[in-house]
């Protein structure tokens, strides 16, 4: 094991409903580096990223998942959760009622007013300023008083995640496809956000994605592919214009072998 | 044959008819205490009762509030006009009667004194009640409150409101129905009519707050006339042994408009029959009926809803959603549809179900635990805005919800 090991899977083997999803997959995340997990539709790529998180419905027949050192497959997701492990979901539940900045502020108490030196403007404060500034760089401003991902359109979904995933200040985060349904100036703004995580190192990033832009723009330490659940290569982003020439079964098919089991560059 | 002696006989004809919906009742169980018309000062009232109708929203100092009235069980009676706004009237139903010939007009005219036999023995008991009335063209900005407690075991409180938006009105009011404490079995039973005229807007806010010896049975309706607009917030969040309503309200005028809303907080063995029917009868006549239920312990919903669009031109729509917190629990949803006509726009969606696993998941993932995540699902549910309804008593309904989820959870 590499000292600088966050987070490794070691022949992990995870079946949704009965059917067998991941079938042995062993996987390594260093300590602020930034991870690619790419591959065709229905490779396992979320299910790998679900199953670390600890929901049920994925549920780990085999091998094993170690954060820093220690198995986290007995605890539940709220622990996980507080071990340091985030995710951000693909489609999120809507929750009517719950205000997005409410919500922001009860799991990232940074944001939330303290006591009564608080008060504004004789209203109790609810939230800090700051949130809504920072809401306003992820340009989610707009979405403050909106009921939790309720009618969130596809982009703003995303940077809602995003912004969920960040306040909560994991040590590894789970990118579930974190630039899809974005424009071109949503995708600088989210871009640039996980570049700024990036360079203070301290945040290990896993982005699950088909998309070369932002994987190119945050300079991708590793790539992983997965095919049919197994791990079907391992490199840098060096491959991914040839892998966008080829389409990954021909890519595969080629340097799949060579690189197999290689662990991480 | 006089009109009131016309009422009585027909309540006579009807004094054993059965309700539509909701448990049958014995009502020879009950005395009917009263009529009296004891002054009651709010000054006078004991901490207790200050407590019990500030719970249902009451204000005993009458802050924010244009006029009072109060009522316990059928004898100790409290209307009042606060800051005399121009234009406003608060009687006791009786004292009105007595004053405005005009008001017989109104009184059985919305709800027919022989639908059941509670409409029956209302008019054939003696009865109260309030009556207010905002004068044409009177904008009413500061809510009137009324509250109407049951203290006496094995009575029937028997109470009949009429209130009346006059045209180009504007008046809110807020109701809180409550008993403090056990006692024996009691009825509550209230028939209230509203008639908004033409271009008026009435909100009707209510809380009920009663416990498992209470059955509760009000009879409503509703008229909107052309322009009009009727908007009622309605919250039952205690126990009660059976609670059964179903205002009906009629828009019989153009562009007459009508949304009501409910959330129902089921607890114990508690049994709720909860509904409301919109009448679009005129062309652009629209409205809403939205409930939220959630049942907890073993208690029973039923949550009704009812559009009938007799006329081209008019549109409704119908939300019931029902979240189920206990396994000995139930709700079911009923929404009903009935286009007459062509052109005619009505839709619905019904939900009952658990605290979504995908919900629970998605919130646990953001550090929070089960039960965090589930409490936060619960009352993000039953937060029901009513668009329309003045802050200060959407507040109230607010109030009312965070107290009971902060007991119950």
């Amino acid at each position: 094991m590499h000292n600088n090991t966050l987070l490794e899977t070691k022949d992990l083997r995870v079946e949704v409903g009965g059917t067998p999803i991941l079938r042995g997959v062993d996987l390594s995340f260093s300590r602020g580096k930034v991870y690619a997990v790419l591959g065709p539709n229905a490779s396992g790529k979320s299910t790998l990223a679900k199953a670390i998180m600890g929901i049920p419905e994925y549920e780990v027949k085999g091998g094993d998942i170690m954060l820093e050192g220690r198995s986290v497959l007995g605890k539940s997701i709220t622990e996980r959760a507080k071990m340091g492990i985030a995710y951000a979901f693909q489609t999120p539940p809507a929750i009517p009622g719950v205000r997005l900045d409410d919500f922001i502020c009860r799991i990232c108490p940074d944001y939330s007013c303290n006591e009564a030196s608080d008060i504004l403007m004789g209203e109790k404060c609810g939230c800090k300023q700051a949130l809504y500034d920072d809401f306003s760089r992820l340009g989610i401003e707009n979405l403050a008083e909106r009921d939790l991902n309720d009618g969130f359109s596809g982009g703003e979904s995303k940077r809602s995640e995003l912004f969920q995933v960040l306040s909560m200040r994991p040590k590894i985060m789970f990118l579930d496809e974190p630039d899809s349904g974005l424009d071109y100036d949503s995708l600088k703004v989210v871009g640039r956000e996980l570049r700024a995580i990036k360079e203070k190192g301290v945040t290990t990033m896993v982005i699950i994605s088909h998309h070369r832009y932002v994987l190119e723009f945050l300079e991708v330490d590793t790539v992983y592919i997965l095919q049919s659940g197994r791990l079907a290569y391992t490199g840098t982003m060096s491959a991914i214009p040839e892998l966008e020439e080829m389409g990954y079964e021909k890519f595969l098919a080629r340097t799949g072998t060579e690189s197999k089991g290689g662990g991480q560059s | 044959m006089t009109r009131l002696t016309e009422a009585k006989k027909r309540a006579r004809s009807a004094r054993k008819r059965p309700p539509k919906y909701g448990e049958d009742i014995d009502l020879e169980i009950f005395d009917v205490p009263g009529p009296g018309v004891a002054d009651l000062k709010l000054e006078d009232l004991s901490e207790r009762d200050r407590e019990v109708v500030s719970q249902v929203g009451f204000s005993p100092e009458e802050q924010g509030v244009a006029g009072s009235y109060a009522q316990f069980d059928n004898e100790s009676i409290l209307a009042d006009v606060m800051i005399r706004p121009e234009g406003l009237e608060v009687l006791p139903t009786r004292e009105a009667l007595s004053r405005y010939d005009w008001l017989h007009d109104y009184l059985w005219n919305a709800v027919a004194v022989d639908t059941d036999k509670f409409t029956a023995a209302s008019e054939l008991e003696e009865y109260n009640g309030y009556y207010i009335r905002a004068k044409a063209g009177a904008k009413i900005d500061m809510p009137v409150q009324s509250c109407l407690v049951v203290k006496r075991g094995h009575s029937m409180q028997n109470v009949h409101n009429i209130i009346i938006a006059e045209e180009g009105s504007e008046l809110h009011v807020i109701t809180g129905c409550a008993t403090p404490g056990v006692m024996e079995r009691s009825l509550h039973l209230g028939i209230s009519e509203f008639y908004v005229k033409r271009n008026a807007k009435l909100t009707f806010t209510m809380v009920h707050k009663w416990n498992e010896q209470m059955d509760v049975r009000p009879r409503s309706a509703i008229v909107v006339e052309e322009g009009g607009t009727y908007i009622s917030s309605y919250a039952i969040l205690s126990t009660a042994r059976t609670v059964q309503t179903y205002p009906k309200v009629t828009l019989s005028g153009r562009r007459a408009h009508a949304d009501l809303y409910s959330v129902v907080y089921g607890r114990s063995d508690s049994k709720y029959d909860i509904g409301g029917a919109l009448m679009l009868a005129a062309p652009g006549a629209n409205g809403k009926v939205v409930s939220r239920t959630i049942a907890s312990d073993r208690s029973d919903i039923m949550a009704r809803g009812n559009l009938v669009g007799s006329v081209s031109g008019v549109k409704g729509r119908l939300e019931c959603n029902g979240l189920i917190l206990s396994e000995k629990a139930r709700i079911a949803a009923l929404p009903m549809l009935e286009a007459l006509a062509d052109g005619v726009e009505l839709s619905h969606e019904a939900t009952v179900g658990k605290v979504g696993a995908d919900q629970l998941n998605y919130l646990m993932s953001r550090g929070m635990t089960e039960e965090e995540a589930t409490s936060l699902i619960i009352s993000g549910f039953i937060r029901l805005k009513t668009p329309g309804l003045p802050a200060m008593l959407q507040r109230s309904i607010d109030d009312a919800v965070k107290m009971t989820l902060e007991k119950g959870l």
